[in-house]
């Protein structure tokens, strides 16, 4: 055989072993997470939001090394997303999907009409052999109706504590102003998330503090007229007027509120609220609206973050923020638990990664540290924004955490 | 002061039973002629409100253009929808005219939402102020959707009543094999009826988003609700009738809100239907279809 014939059959045969399948896999494995909630529907800004905050903090990642895993290869995050319509049927048909896959841990959903029956299907106690339940982690980043997580072990919060937010903002608003002592409720009656806030939190939280409830004010999500509530809250002459409702009923309340010269001393909004939404819909109605949140572009890294996912074409919102931090927080869980990411560690990887989460007492945020509680929630950093010119502005940043 | 805030109650919902009129005109229309519910309507008919506010926004018109933009964008909807609804698919069939528009409602639901991401649209107000009697007020863009209302019916009946063109469509309705031997074009007239009715709806469509103050995929779903209770309690095919039925609608909504609550507003509404199905069958005006 020539020197010739020998050379080009070994670079051949070097060539055809490069592209065996698997060989260059073998050196950059693949670390599945996927997200889900809302892309259809009308909140499918929510979902748009989420997966541009996954995708963005993933390719951050990815940039920057990828992770490291149990046996010391790199690997890269990939994000798939997958819509829920944010319907409980879809939702829990969406995890099933997810967990017959090779995703190691599920980000989601959007609506906590979604998350209460979905964290059902999940395991309740971990190890529990009696317990045939879904075994799969799940680390919610949008919905947010208190105390979900306690439904399953397998299921993990990273969202605010709006007892704690609207607690502090009632106890700040009776230090810094002492003539407000009336309170008023306009509240979205069939939206989960809306009448919990509203019954368990804000009215609880404001009576603590000594505010005289004066009632509320009942609506859909879907309605359009709001000549009834808002003459409601006219008699009621509260000096504030809290409205636990969406954008779309929000602002539909604040402009017959202003069509009938309802004026209270104060308004505040629902967390959700606090999003470009309110302002697109009602910038001049919603002027000097309190809320509660836990984003704001406050700070280097949380500038960064949003313009990176607004490249994703996202919006950085206090739960697209939660979807970012929820990758990074997943990543360091994936290098400390020694994940290995391969096709037959899946079932292993997913309860190294349970493992990891129940494990965390604090974790790093947009705006500072988080604390983990027993029941896997958080508690987040927050601030109060108020809308000032059709623009969110920063009112007040509590010390918390 | 009961007695005061009732009757605000009912003189709001009146005046917001104007938009369910609206919309039950289109409903209506389309089944006097063709005998057949599309559906899609409400749904094109908000398609239109944000296509007449997006061209408002283009070509940097003052806001009170935006019922002519809607109105035309409105009438281009009733058309593309009368052809992919109703031309393309074979109208023998009792069920595939029904199923093609509730298609095209959802397609045209999700088509909004993916070009707004669901996100409420602030939409410029026609007609602001409120007119004050004393502790009474009424709201003076209601009042004047109600007189589009009114203008509406009147020169749908002129145009139904008093022109070729309602001749024309008053013969296809009634009898379409001779209004075809008659020379009559049974496509261009059912074309020219859902123009009209699309066109009908944009402007109701830009009145609503006007009344609420915003638009929203949100709007789609109980407006095509309320516009089928409508043209069922008004008589199916009475225009009159709709105007009537959107008006008493609008008004027991209201009430039985302010009665018994939101949360169970809606049933009461179910219930007027489910009295008027039972002991008037054929709406308020009507023709009676008779018993089996």
């Amino acid at each position: 055989m020539s020197i010739a014939r020998t050379t080009a059959l070994s670079a051949a045969l070097g060539l055809a072993l490069l592209a065996i399948p698997g060989t260059a896999q073998a050196q950059e494995r693949q670390v599945k997470i996927t997200g889900f909630g809302a892309m259809s529907g009308v909140v499918r800004s929510f979902g748009i939001n989420s997966k541009a905050a996954l995708e963005a903090a993933a390719d951050r990642i990815n940039r920057s090394g990828g992770v490291t895993l149990g046996d010391g290869a790199k690997g890269k995050i990939v994000i798939e997303f997958l819509d829920d319509r944010c319907n409980a049927e879809e939702g829990i048909s969406v995890l099933r999907r997810i967990a017959s896959s090779e995703a190691l841990v599920a980000v989601g959903p959007t609506c906590s009409n979604v998350a209460e029956p979905l964290f059902g299907i999940l395991q309740k106690k971990f190890g529990d052999a009696g317990d045939t339940g879904l075994q799969f982690p799940i680390f919610t980043d949008v919905a947010i109706k208190i105390g979900l997580a306690k439904i399953s072990e397998w299921a993990f919060r990273n969202v605010p504590n709006e007892t704690e937010m609207y607690a502090t903002l009632f106890k700040w608003l009776k230090a810094t102003k002492p003539n407000l002592k009336t309170i008023y409720g306009g509240v979205e009656e069939n939206f989960a998330h809306s009448r919990a806030t509203w019954y368990a939190v804000m009215k609880e939280v404001a009576a603590k503090e000594g505010f005289e409830i004066k009632g509320e004010s009942k609506w859909l999500l879907e309605d359009t007229n709001f000549s009834n509530q808002a003459r409601e809250a006219k008699k009621a002459e509260a000096d504030i007027i809290a409205i636990a409702a969406h954008p779309f009923s929000t602002c539909g309340m604040l402009k017959e509120m202003a069509r009938q010269g309802v004026k209270p001393k104060l308004l505040i909004g629902l967390t959700s609220s606090s999003s470009t939404e309110t302002l697109q819909g009602c910038a001049g109605e919603a002027e000097a609206i309190i809320i509660p949140t836990s984003f704001a572009p406050i700070n280097d890294q949380a500038r960064a973050a949003a313009d990176a996912v607004s490249k994703f074409k996202g919006s950085l919102d206090l739960h697209s923020g939660a979807a970012w931090e929820n990758v990074f927080i997943l990543k360091k869980i994936i290098e400390e638990q020694k994940v290995m990411a391969k096709p037959d560690t899946v079932k292993a990887d997913r309860e190294k990664i349970r493992a990891g989460l129940a494990k965390l007492t604090v974790t790093d945020g947009l705006i500072g540290k988080s604390k983990r509680t027993p029941d896997r929630e958080a508690i987040k950093p927050y601030l109060f924004v108020h809308a000032k010119a059709g623009k969110w502005e920063v009112l007040h940043t509590p010390a918390v955490n | 002061m009961l007695f005061i805030d009732l009757l605000q109650s009912i003189a709001d919902g009146l005046l917001f039973g104007a938009t369910y009129s609206l919309i039950g005109i289109g409903f209506t229309l389309v089944f006097g002629v063709m005998h057949k519910i599309n559906m899609a309507y409400a749904a094109a008919s908000v398609a239109g409100a944000y296509a007449g506010l997006t061209l408002l926004k283009l070509a940097g018109l003052p806001p009170l253009l935006v019922i002519i933009m809607a109105c035309l964008a409105g009438a281009v909807f009733g058309l593309l929808t009368y052809v992919l609804c109703f031309w393309l698919i074979p109208l023998s069939h009792p069920l595939a005219t029904l199923m093609s528009t509730v298609g095209m409602l959802l397609l045209i639901d999700e088509i909004v939402v993916h070009l707004t991401a669901g996100m409420p649209v602030n939409y410029p107000t026609v007609m602001g102020g409120m007119v004050s009697l004393g502790s009474f007020l009424l709201r003076g863009d209601l009042m004047f959707i109600f007189t589009i209302a009114v203008l509406a019916m009147a020169a749908l009946m002129y145009l139904i009543y008093r022109t070729r063109l309602g001749l024309a469509t008053r013969a296809v309705s009634q009898q379409p094999v001779a209004a075809q031997l008659c020379g009559m074009r049974l496509g261009q007239v059912n074309a020219l009826t859902f123009t009209i009715s699309g066109a009908l709806g944009g402007i109701a469509g830009s009145l609503i988003g006007s009344a609420v103050g915003l638009l929203s995929p949100l709007l789609i779903a109980p407006l095509t609700v309320k516009g089928l209770i409508v043209t069922v309690i008004g008589g199916l095919g009475s225009i009159p009738g709709a105007i009537i039925a959107g008006l008493l609608v609008g008004a027991a909504e209201n009430v039985f809100q302010f009665v018994r609550g939101v949360t169970e507003r809606d049933i009461y509404v179910m219930l007027l239907l489910f009295v008027f199905l039972v002991f008037r069958p054929g709406g308020i005006l009507g023709a009676d279809p008779g018993r089996n």
